[in-house]
């Protein structure tokens, strides 16, 4: 992911900037909070509505990633309480995600199927261990986790480390076709 | 800053097909216009039961012959218009917080959820008790319009009923409020 090197000035030109450097991103993060194709396409324009209307107030105290990742979190999280609510949905902890069976006893096939499988682990999550998840995902290291989602750097990297372990269960190095 | 050691599921997750869907500045206009008339369709709603109630209660107090029966109907319409501005003031957030990005993610989830507490917490102050001195007068106006104990033992069963309703809606709320008030602990948990 590149990071942004000059911050645009206005609130257009911030938006047209955070799309296109974010928007797979935010795509992805969308696709992670919600499984329904049409809620999923509502939520992503919930998150760049918000993003749109965010950068009136963006000064700068942060990065603009942080804000980007922060906003369309926060979105999201929203839009999952709403769900769980509507959908009498049982979220998990990543401390309890460890104890849970697998959730496919064979290995991934192939990259569809490791995605979904993946995919399905996420949405299990309860938010703010998705946001920990989707952002180590994204490739984002320890400290800047820790900024965005508030948390200690000490419990992102607890989190970080249960993720791993997490994924190297579910997804063994040689499970994978790279093709 | 970003963590160069990807492993297989961070290539998987990042090598997914995305559809790279363009949100115009037209359909960003148009999402918060929908956004708009979603709250005013919401609010109009909102007022609409209130009003029907209060005209309903309104009905009562043009018509009821005593003054105490007035006073029991006034309090009614004093109680329902205290509830509709506290359900105003503290029901769901009206708009889209423009600042959404200035506070973390758990900072902002924490304050959700306190907000919802509090909403349930406090179910009493401003949903139940606006009710009760209507109630109460109600009681005071028919004891004095029909005197006589099987009237009594009447309205002493409707006040049974009355009273587990009220403690009812009140347990199930401090209830929800206890939950919320775990989950809020475990965040506050993971900031330490």
């Amino acid at each position: 992911m590149n990071a942004i090197e000059t911050i645009p000035a206005t609130k257009e030109a911030l938006y047209d900037e955070a799309a296109r450097v974010y928007g797979a991103a935010l795509e992805r993060l969308a696709r992670a909070y919600e499984a329904d194709v049409d809620l999923r396409r509502d939520l992503l324009q919930d998150i760049h509505l918000a993003l749109w209307r965010s950068f009136e107030g963006f000064d700068g105290h942060c990065s603009l990633r942080t804000w980007i990742y922060r906003v369309a979190h926060n979105v999201a999280a929203s839009h999952v309480t709403q769900q769980m609510r509507a959908r009498k949905q049982a979220l998990v902890g990543l401390e309890e995600l460890e104890n849970l069976p697998d959730i496919s006893g064979a290995g991934s096939a192939d990259r569809n199927h490791a995605l979904n499988q993946l995919l399905a682990l996420i949405q299990r999550l309860k938010p703010l261990d998705r946001h920990v998840i989707l952002s180590y995902l994204e490739g984002l290291d320890a400290a800047s986790i820790a900024e965005i989602t508030g948390l200690s750097s000490g419990n992102v990297a607890t989190k970080i480390h249960r993720i791993k372990t997490v994924l190297a269960r579910q997804f063994q190095q040689g499970d994978v076709n790279h093709e | 800053m970003n963590n160069h050691s990807t492993n297989p599921a961070q290539q998987i997750w990042q090598s997914q097909p995305v559809e790279g869907m363009k949100v115009s500045a037209d359909v960003i206009r148009l999402r918060a216009t929908k956004f708009e008339h979603k709250i005013s369709r919401r609010n109009l709603r909102e007022s609409i039961a209130s009003l029907f109630v209060i005209a309903f209660f309104g009905y009562f107090f043009v018509t009821s012959p005593g003054i105490l029966l007035r006073i029991t109907w006034a309090l009614f319409i004093a109680g329902m218009i205290w509830i509709v501005i506290a359900l105003r003031l503290k029901g769901t957030p009206k708009t889209m917080p423009a600042a959404m990005g200035s506070s973390s993610s758990m900072d902002f989830f924490r304050s959700e959820l306190e907000r919802q507490r509090d909403l349930l917490r406090n179910v009493f102050p401003w949903y139940l008790a606006p009710l009760i001195p209507g109630y109460v007068a109600l009681n005071v106006a028919y004891a004095f319009k029909f005197p006589g104990p099987i009237r009594w033992t009447g309205l002493g069963l409707l006040d049974v009923f009355f009273v587990a309703v009220f403690v009812g809606v009140w347990y199930m709320n401090r209830r929800a409020a206890r939950c919320l008030q775990r989950s809020i602990d475990e965040l506050s948990e993971n900031q330490h």
